[in-house]
């Protein structure tokens, strides 16, 4: 599975959309029904999954799924 | 061969809590979920029998302590007693059958190797019928507790009327294993750690606030021979709670939904300003505050549906000073809020223990007296069948607090929101909770009405 699929199959357990679904355009909060809690405890959760550690002042700009993608590549 | 688990953390707090007591009373949880419909209590037995084995946590055993105290968890694999149906139907009215499961809500699970959730079927006043649960709080949350309860009526709908079956849950013991591997990750644990210990490197020891004002400090530095004391003494012999409840109209409660979405802020940011301003307010403008607030840690479609306990409470700390405007504040607090988020992964005892090293805090002392949670789900059992039918769904306090004061804030059906207050009587009064009530509420609308007004005029204009 390649690192997109992996990303969106994680955001696809906190939210009620398919990971197939799942744009890059489609905003964490508005489209995708995560609460503070669950953007937090899913950048967590990305943390462990690709062994990377995320800046929180960085992290808190994130509003899109392209944008958490992103990030993600920075990290590559 | 029975598999046996170390307790969550959230377990931890509850189970310390039990044992610095001494009586699992302070664990209990009892809620009553009733129908004005008849009800066929054969299938409800069935159905609670389903149910629990639906829901793992229901069967949920601890052993016996260790020499330490601590114990640990196994689940049995059926549980095969029978489910008991009581007539209150004859009694006065529904206040009075509530008035006799407030004192069921009272009674204890003594013992090791035992079930610690009990069912009971329930025939009630004014053509309500339903049941009653109680369990162990070690064993579920509120949030656990009320998607279970609407699980159980979804199975009896789906027997009874043929509607559509409950969907699945995760596996309780599936999820407590991920959250037991978790909780064990190092890497994690050390970010966690540095992320506590970091906010007391830069903060320094916290300061006790009470909504009693300054004299509350003042008395326990007199009684520990340390006028530098930053923690107060916690009552730990009388613990008996009374409750208080105030509805806010669902006008006003609008207003402080809409300037919550309007400025990106969530409601338990909003509450947690208004309570640390009043604290502020009667202790001389104290700008370092500190409130435990609940966090529900449940995300994912597994942690939502899997039962368990999963609520656990850290403390918000902030040291905002008074020139500061309200927004200004508010987004200061949601600052701190998101990043303890990312880290509540974390045993909390463990904040308490580095707390306790650096600055040899006194036993049975405290650095906080208030406690918050805000629940934003309704109690409302959600149900195609049940959605015209009245419904009765009541929670009973366990009786003991550990907390001062523990205000748990809701939404209710009509668009408003319920304000709990739990106090400790021993300490504490209605009137204590009238004017609480009273100044946070005009806090809050004073600062969401002039966002760019400073808390110090408003701590004086309310």
């Amino acid at each position: 599975m390649n690192q997109e699929m992996k990303f969106k199959n994680i955001v696809a357990q906190y939210s009620n959309v398919a990971p197939e679904e799942i744009t890059n355009n489609m905003r964490f909060r508005e489209d995708l029904g995560f609460s503070s809690l669950d953007f937090m405890s899913f950048l967590g959760e990305l943390e462990d999954t690709f062994d990377i550690e995320l800046e929180e002042s960085e992290v808190m700009k994130i509003v899109t799924i392209g944008e958490a993608l992103e990030l993600l590549d920075n990290f590559q | 061969m029975r598999d046996y688990y170390p307790l969550t953390a959230a377990q931890k707090m509850h189970h310390n809590w039990i044992r610095d007591y001494g009586t699992q009373q302070v664990s209990g949880v009892s809620v009553v979920a009733s129908v004005q419909a008849e009800l066929d209590f054969g299938l409800l037995k069935k159905c609670i029998q389903m149910e629990t084995e639906r829901s793992g946590c229901t069967r949920v055993h601890f052993t016996k302590p260790d020499q330490d105290g601590n114990v640990k968890q196994y689940i049995v694999k059926q549980d095969t007693r029978d489910i008991e149906l009581k007539d209150l139907s004859k009694m006065e009215n529904l206040a009075k059958a509530d008035e006799l499961m407030q004192q069921w809500a009272y009674e204890t699970f003594d013992g090791d190797n035992i079930p610690m959730c009990e069912f009971t079927m329930l025939k009630l006043p004014e053509g309500y019928n339903g049941f009653f649960v109680h369990m162990d709080h070690r064993l579920i949350d509120s949030c656990g507790l009320v998607i279970m309860i609407g699980d159980l009526f979804q199975l009896y709908t789906y027997y009874r009327y043929g509607t559509a079956h409950p969907q699945e849950l995760a596996d309780f013991e599936t999820v407590l294993k991920k959250d037991l591997a978790k909780a064990g990750n190092e890497k994690r644990f050390a970010k966690d750690k540095k992320f506590w210990e970091d906010q007391l490197d830069a903060l320094g020891e916290p300061l006790y606030s009470d909504i009693q004002g300054p004299s509350v400090l003042e008395i326990a530095r007199k009684r520990h021979g340390n006028p530098k004391l930053r923690s107060a003494d916690i009552e730990m012999d009388n613990l008996f709670v009374a409750v208080k409840d105030y509805h806010l109209e669902p006008g006003p409660t609008q207003n402080l939904i809409d300037f919550c979405m309007n400025h990106q802020l969530s409601m338990t940011n909003l509450l947690l300003l208004g309570i640390r301003t009043y604290l502020s307010k009667v202790n001389n403008g104290q700008e370092d505050i500190t409130i435990q607030n609940f966090i529900s840690r449940r995300s994912t479609h597994e942690e939502w549906t899997s039962g368990g306990s999963r609520t656990i409470m850290f403390p918000c700390r902030t040291v905002i000073s008074s020139e500061t405007d309200f927004l200004s504040a508010a987004y200061e607090i949601q600052n701190i809020q998101n990043r303890i988020y990312m880290h509540s992964n974390y045993d909390p005892e463990l904040i308490m223990e580095e707390l306790r090293k650096r600055y040899h805090t006194p036993e049975h002392t405290s650095y906080e007296s208030f406690y918050l949670t805000y629940q934003p789900m309704p109690v409302k059992v959600e149900n195609e069948m049940l959605g015209v039918v009245r419904q009765h769904a009541k929670w009973f306090a366990n009786g003991a607090a550990t907390k001062k004061i523990y205000l748990t804030v809701s939404h209710t059906e009509d668009g408003g929101m319920n304000f709990s207050y739990h106090y400790q009587t021993a300490h504490l009064e209605e009137h204590d909770m009238e004017l609480l009530y009273y100044y946070m509420m005009r806090i809050l609308f004073k600062g969401i009405a002039e966002p760019d007004m400073s808390l110090g005029e408003i701590m004086e204009q309310v």
